[in-house]
């Protein structure tokens, strides 16, 4: 294969933080540099052979071969090329990533994506609180780019989303969207109670309509042009809106002058 | 060079830079989606009067749309870039927003942008929503019908302006039936418009007058009935002529359009009355673009006599 793998030496003994692992980070160096680059691993600092065997040449792709939930901060601040994880990952995996692709084959922790302003993020199995949502202590969440989540994700997702587009195959867990400032999520499964509290701007896509606070008026069934257009040039949402030309729009927070939209295909 | 008893004249026609951009217009039915075409580039023959020349490029499939609606696809060129942002802003909000179920979109990615929703979205008064996904926006209008979409904004091409090609013919029906028969065959050719009323121009100019601030009078060269009072182009059997000008994405879509025009006019060939094809210039002296008739018809125009 081209580029990078790492394989685990051993089950971690303790969490892992592989946020400064970028391909941007480790093209330029040679494999021996590669294996003596510093990663913090519990309370202590180690060489990145000392937990994987790292194989193959940097070139701009890193290819985790056995993933762990212990594994934090995968593709964190990436910009560029792409890092694959063939099974699970921890928390802030492709936190403010602005490039590059991200594809996980399993689950990941909280704040998958949290902050993202671009790129592409791929997870094939379900996500824990606050994807694509705002950090601790940050006022924006995902704010461009792409966050795919093939199963659920948890509580507040895309919470202050700023941008770009979220799409959850599954369920999502309560108080999705809050405070969303703008972009775009569609959500496949059932919607968790208080989506889209303090909504400003954006939209929610879903199959049907959610509990929602009671700052959102129902301003009932629509045919949609846009809806159409977004089948048509969005291919991650050409699922979602197959055959929508109806959608019913309720808007809001009006409570916070929110003018936000959630529309239910109709 | 005669093609099919047909004088193909040894001249050439002399066209300038424009400015460009297309805009995909698309509705529920094509019927309207050609009315909102036809009411966008109407009053659009010749930047000397209309600000800017326009014209519907081709109509559109479903499949070839952004929303897979029936659509249009129109052109519209200004003299320069400024004019070109104040002239389609303009024509996008009083002809295609208020044109029932319509949707406008970018009909060119590169180049300088020429605003569309960009300008027109105060209309909405603050409920205004756009979308941006990767580097392209698009604006959702509340409108009393529903809801009007449109691209933030469009491309634009530098562009060729005043492309031509004159028909000279025994009699004004036998001038009229070649050049509807080069329009016809002309409308196939990407890239290129023919601004005039269905894309034909009875009153050919020529640059200047005797009257002080006149710009352009009228062609008296080639008006048959001053025949012999004025310096006149025009051989005794010819009664009446007919002009058709293009303007053109690129110097190849004008080429490529005058050789499909004057071959579907030499295709009617002396049985149908016409005499020659002929070209205005102005010595070179007007603009860069040079079209020569011969040139451009030499290879696979038809048989010559």
């Amino acid at each position: 294969m081209s580029g990078v793998s790492l394989k685990p030496r051993a089950p971690f003994e303790a969490r892992v933080d592989l946020s400064g692992l970028t391909p941007s980070v480790t093209r330029p160096l040679s494999l021996r540099e590669l294996e003596h680059l510093a990663v913090p691993h519990g309370g202590r600092s180690v060489k990145l052979a000392e937990l994987f065997f790292v194989e193959g040449a940097p070139d701009g792709v890193l290819l985790i071969e056995i993933g762990d939930p212990r594994l934090d901060g995968v593709g964190a601040g990436m910009s560029e090329g792409e890092l694959i994880v063939d099974g699970q990952v921890g928390a802030f995996a492709g936190r403010g990533m602005s490039g590059g692709f991200l594809r996980v084959s399993g689950d990941a922790g909280d704040f998958l994506g949290a902050e993202m302003s671009g790129g592409r993020i791929e997870l094939a199995g379900h996500a824990g609180a606050r994807a694509g949502a705002a950090g601790s202590g940050s006022r924006r969440g995902l704010s461009g780019g792409v966050l795919r989540i093939g199963g659920n994700a948890g509580p507040r997702a895309a919470e202050r989303q700023r941008g770009g587009l979220i799409t959850i195959g599954g369920d999502a867990g309560e108080g999705l969207a809050t405070g969303m400032i703008a972009g775009t999520v569609s959500v496949g499964g059932a919607i968790g109670r208080l989506a889209g509290r303090g909504m400003k701007r954006g939209t929610i896509f879903t199959h049907a309509v959610p509990e929602l606070p009671a700052g959102f008026i129902d301003t009932g069934s629509h045919e949609l042009v846009a809806l159409r257009l977004l089948a048509r040039r969005v291919p991650e949402l050409k699922d979602m809106l197959k055959g929508w030309t109806h959608a019913r729009r309720i808007v809001g927070d009006t409570l916070m002058g929110g003018q936000g939209e959630v529309l239910a295909g109709v | 060079m005669i093609l099919n008893g047909v004088e193909i004249r040894d001249t050439f026609a002399e066209a300038f830079p424009m400015v460009g951009t297309r805009l995909i217009v698309t509705a529920d039915t094509p019927e309207w989606a050609l009315i909102a075409g036809r009411t966008t580039t109407g009053f659009a023959t010749s930047v000397i009067g209309c600000g800017c020349e326009a014209g519907i490029e081709r109509t559109l499939t479903p499949e070839e749309t952004p929303d897979r609606r029936p659509g249009v696809s129109l052109l519209i060129f200004a003299m320069d870039f400024k004019q070109l942002k104040k002239v389609v802003p303009l024509r996008l909000g009083q002809c295609v927003l208020t044109c029932p179920t319509t949707a406008c979109y970018a009909g060119i990615e590169t180049g300088k942008r020429v605003p569309l929703a960009k300008t027109i979205r105060y209309f909405a008064d603050g409920h205004q929503i756009s979308k941006k996904i990767g580097d392209k926006r698009f604006w959702r209008l509340p409108v009393m019908e529903g809801e009007f979409v449109c691209d933030e904004d469009t491309g634009s091409v530098e562009g060729v302006g005043g492309g031509n090609f004159l028909i000279l013919a025994r009699s004004r029906g036998q001038a009229l039936r070649a050049a509807e028969a080069a329009v016809a065959a002309m409308g196939k050719v990407e890239g290129i418009i023919l601004p005039f009323p269905g894309g034909v121009v009875r009153s050919g100019s020529k640059v200047g007058s005797k009257y002080k601030g006149l710009f352009a009078s009228t062609n008296d060269a080639y008006c048959p009935t001053l025949r012999g009072t004025v310096p006149s182009h025009l051989p005794a059997e010819v009664g009446s002529v007919l002009e058709i000008v293009i303007d053109g994405v690129s110097f190849a879509a004008v080429a490529e359009a005058t050789k499909v025009g004057i071959s579907a006019v030499c295709a009617l060939g002396s049985e149908g009355g016409v005499v020659a094809i002929d070209a205005g210039n102005y010595g070179g002296t007007l603009g860069p673009f040079h079209f020569k008739l011969r040139e451009i018809m030499q290879n696979g125009a038809g048989e010559t006599a």
